[in-house]
């Protein structure tokens, strides 16, 4: 029934058949609930076709301030925009959801005016001006190609796995505990200058034990990759450990934790999470260290990993101290990293010092219609930002890439 | 064949709620029981069937097909509620799936047409008090379907962000 007095989130429960392993109905099922307004934060809104629309800036000559006027040349209907709803026009690409809307505008004014997004999207609506499409890109382009078996089988792992997800909003009692039982210690002089020192140590150490790299990748003995895969699984708690500390900054520049849990981003990445949203409210110094702060977690765990390495004597365990110290750094420069295609903490950072907090999407976005002949030859500093943001990034994963690879055919 | 508490389930059940201790009986004697496991599909939507079944014990899920594997949940439904009748009336296949909930088994009585119409034609008073409470209750589902209709409408309107009011 519905309560007319206080109306409650609109939510759907749907009755979801899961096939049996013959293929056959009868396979079993689960009940889910989706909420309208997780639906809503998942939209990814589109403007409508370049040549459908025409913008043209008006300047105030009072405030100063520069205003737009937004033209459906199909429907000859004209709407003024204002500056920040000029940005937020500008990331309607039908790839960023209003998630990432609103996290980019926060970035960009440092406001938490969200009322903006929903008002824009209405007027754009009105004007014609806007389509709206839901879900992910993956799962739009598996469901695209559902006929193939395999991909209708990768389609059905994904939404079991995306399935996964074992979270708390009620964790910032927990982060405050933890801060005032000794959390607050890595946020001193200190800790840093201790963090220092380790990763002098841990660097001096991985340096020796590279030069002995082969000696002591064969303490794994027989089974090297069942090993490396060991030191995978316990290098994926230590993620926990780095969202932690993530929670822990967020306490000590006196904002909440929102949320934490560990769910499979995308359907097949393991992950632990932290939702620090907060911090936008305060200083980008705040943002920078909450960030930053994640990552040294592996710094220091990996250069403990290298000198327990370098401490023990020939064998098993030194070899997967080694592994494990050396995954742990692979961590700490990827996660600081910000040319990789990821949004990693590095990649938060460097957004937030240059003050382009859609450089992923509009870098990709510009290269590939560059590629294509549809975009004009870079000719501002913007376009070569993008360009070299790609470049690097492409340089950079195969950089990686063949690492790894290198790395594994020398351990077996 | 029904155990013989069956007759005073009934007492409980608001269509039968009218019904004399030996029309009870009648309806008693009339009915099947049967057992769905959990988990396990009653009936599915676009089946054929002229039986309509009254829950004794346990919930079935009601649902009916949106797309692919997925179903909407249209009600949930314990002890006294009853279910089927429309196919039972109006000769049409079942317009949902009824499935057994996934904790425990079901058990539920079965009404068909030739025992209703045997029950009719031996006790038309019985019969009358029986429609009248059929109607109540299909009136009630009548309004949380509507009801159902405005809140997916409304979910649908803050899912899409859609603003209709200036339209």
């Amino acid at each position: 029934m519905t309560d007319k007095a206080a109306p409650r989130r609109a939510k759907l429960e749907l009755l979801v058949r899961k096939p049996s392993a013959d293929g056959e109905a009868e396979g079993g099922y689960e009940v889910k609930e989706v909420r309208s307004a997780l639906a809503f934060v998942q939209l990814r809104p589109q403007r409508v076709e370049p040549e459908t629309y025409e913008l043209a800036e008006v300047s105030s000559r009072v405030s100063g301030q520069a205003n737009y006027i937004l033209k459906n040349r199909t429907t000859e209907r004209y709407l003024l925009l204002s500056g920040p709803e000029r940005f937020l026009w500008d990331q309607m690409d039908g790839h960023t959801s209003l998630q990432d809307l609103a996290t980019a505008y926060v970035l960009r004014y440092g406001q938490f005016d969200f009322d903006i997004i929903p008002l824009l999207i209405r007027k754009l609506q009105r004007a014609q001006l806007l389509v709206l499409t839901p879900a992910s890109r993956l799962r739009k382009v598996l469901a695209r190609n559902r006929g193939r078996h395999l991909v209708k089988m990768l389609e059905n792992a994904l939404l079991v796995l995306e399935r996964v997800n074992v979270s708390s909003r009620s964790v910032d009692a927990f982060f405050r505990r933890l801060y005032r039982w000794g959390g607050f210690l890595f946020f001193t002089r200190i800790a840093a200058v201790l963090c220092v020192l380790l990763a002098g140590a841990g660097l001096a150490a991985g340096v020796k034990l590279w030069h002995d790299a082969e000696s002591i990748t064969a303490g794994f003995g027989h089974n090297p990759l069942l090993a490396i895969l060991a030191v995978k699984v316990l290098f994926l708690f230590t993620l926990a450990a780095h969202q932690l500390v993530h929670g822990l900054a967020l306490v000590h520049y006196g904002r909440r934790v929102r949320e934490f849990g560990f769910t499979f981003l995308h359907g097949f990445v393991p992950t632990f999470y932290v939702d620090v949203t907060d911090i936008f409210m305060t200083s980008q110094r705040a943002r920078v260290v909450t960030a930053v702060s994640g990552a040294l977690v592996h710094l220091v765990l990996g250069s403990l990993w290298f000198v327990a390495a370098m401490q023990s004597g020939p064998g098993f365990i030194k070899a997967f101290a080694a592994a494990s110290g050396m995954i742990q750094w692979q961590a700490f420069v990827v996660a600081l990293y910000p040319f990789c295609f990821i949004e990693m903490d590095g990649y938060h950072v460097l957004v937030d010092v240059l003050g382009v907090p859609t450089l992923k999407g509009d870098a990709t976005g510009y290269v590939a219609a560059l590629a294509r002949g549809r975009a004009p030859a870079p000719a501002t500093r913007e376009e070569w930002l993008w360009i070299a943001y790609v470049i690097l990034s492409i340089l950079s994963i195969g950089a990686f890439i063949a690492f790894n690879v290198w790395l594994i055919v020398h351990a077996t | 064949m029904p155990t013989p508490d069956v007759a005073e389930f009934l007492r409980d059940v608001r269509i039968f709620q009218a019904f004399s201790d030996a029309d009870l009986a009648a309806v008693a004697l009339a009915l099947r029981e049967r057992t769905v496991r959990k988990g396990q599909v009653l009936l599915r939507e676009g089946d054929a069937g002229e039986e309509m079944f009254l829950v004794r014990r346990g919930v079935v899920v009601v649902s009916k097909a949106v797309t692919g594997p997925v179903e909407q949940v249209l009600a949930r439904m314990g002890p006294g509620n009853f279910f089927g009748e429309m196919s039972l009336f109006d000769r049409e296949p079942r317009s949902a799936t009824i499935q057994a909930e996934g904790d425990s088994d079901v058990t539920l009585l079965v009404l068909d047409r030739a025992s209703l119409e045997a029950l009719i034609e031996a006790n038309p008073r019985a019969a009358a008090s029986f429609f009248h409470a059929l109607v109540q209750v299909f009136i009630e589902r009548l309004r949380a379907s509507t009801d159902l209709v405005a809140e997916v409408t409304r979910w649908g309107l803050e899912a899409t962000g859609l603003d209709v009011d200036a339209r």
